[in-house]
């Protein structure tokens, strides 16, 4: 993997703020999107796709700094994290759960709300 | 005291009356807990799954691998 200057905490918080403006559903994970390194990434990632939902991925692993800047932005301690709209709803156990009751379909088939 | 057991004491603690059930399902570091509780009335998941994160304040990451939370608020016939 190429290395790239490596940004500060306070840079990686700038970037998950645009991040997450940038696409209705993204999610900070280990890997990168559809090639997960980790069982959980790889089930939230799964969930979309079998939704047919478009989604964005960062992969922690690309930088030392932006595990420490997601987890103190959201106060949540595991990755993966998800948000849909700009906003935080959880990690792994409550997208699978949301997906099981049929509220994240609920949710993704509602309009986005303008910004 | 197993890892399991020390997460059940450690939620046990920080949400009073809670019934708490925690396993292992990989190693003794990939844990699973279930947690049912009364603080959790009128709170949404995110906020329920950060009590419980909160009581367990490095460990998670740490000496427990992976936790896979199910939260639920206890009712009156619980």
């Amino acid at each position: 993997m190429e290395h790239t200057d490596s940004k500060s905490i306070e840079d990686w918080t700038e970037q998950i703020k645009k991040d997450i403006g940038d696409s209705r559903v993204f999610i900070f994970a280990k890997g990168e999107k559809n090639a997960a390194m980790c069982g959980f990434s790889a089930q939230v990632m799964q969930i979309f796709n079998q939704l047919a939902v478009p989604f964005e991925v960062r992969n922690i692993f690309a930088d030392p700094n932006i595990r420490p800047a997601v987890c103190a932005f959201t106060n949540w301690p595991t990755i993966p994290q998800i948000f849909i709209d700009g906003e935080f709803v959880g990690g792994c156990d409550i997208l699978t759960e949301m997906y099981q009751t049929g509220d994240l379909k609920t949710r993704l088939e509602s309009p986005a709300p303008k910004a | 005291m197993t890892k399991a057991e020390e997460v059940r004491q450690r939620i046990e603690q920080a949400l009073p009356g809670a019934r708490v059930e925690v396993s292992a399902f990989s190693g003794d570091d990939h844990l699973r807990a279930s947690v049912t509780a009364e603080q959790f009335a009128g709170k949404t998941l995110v906020e329920q799954h950060r009590l419980v994160y909160a009581s367990l304040e490095g460990l998670i990451g740490d000496a427990v691998h992976a936790l896979q939370l199910e939260t639920r608020a206890m009712q009156k016939d619980d």
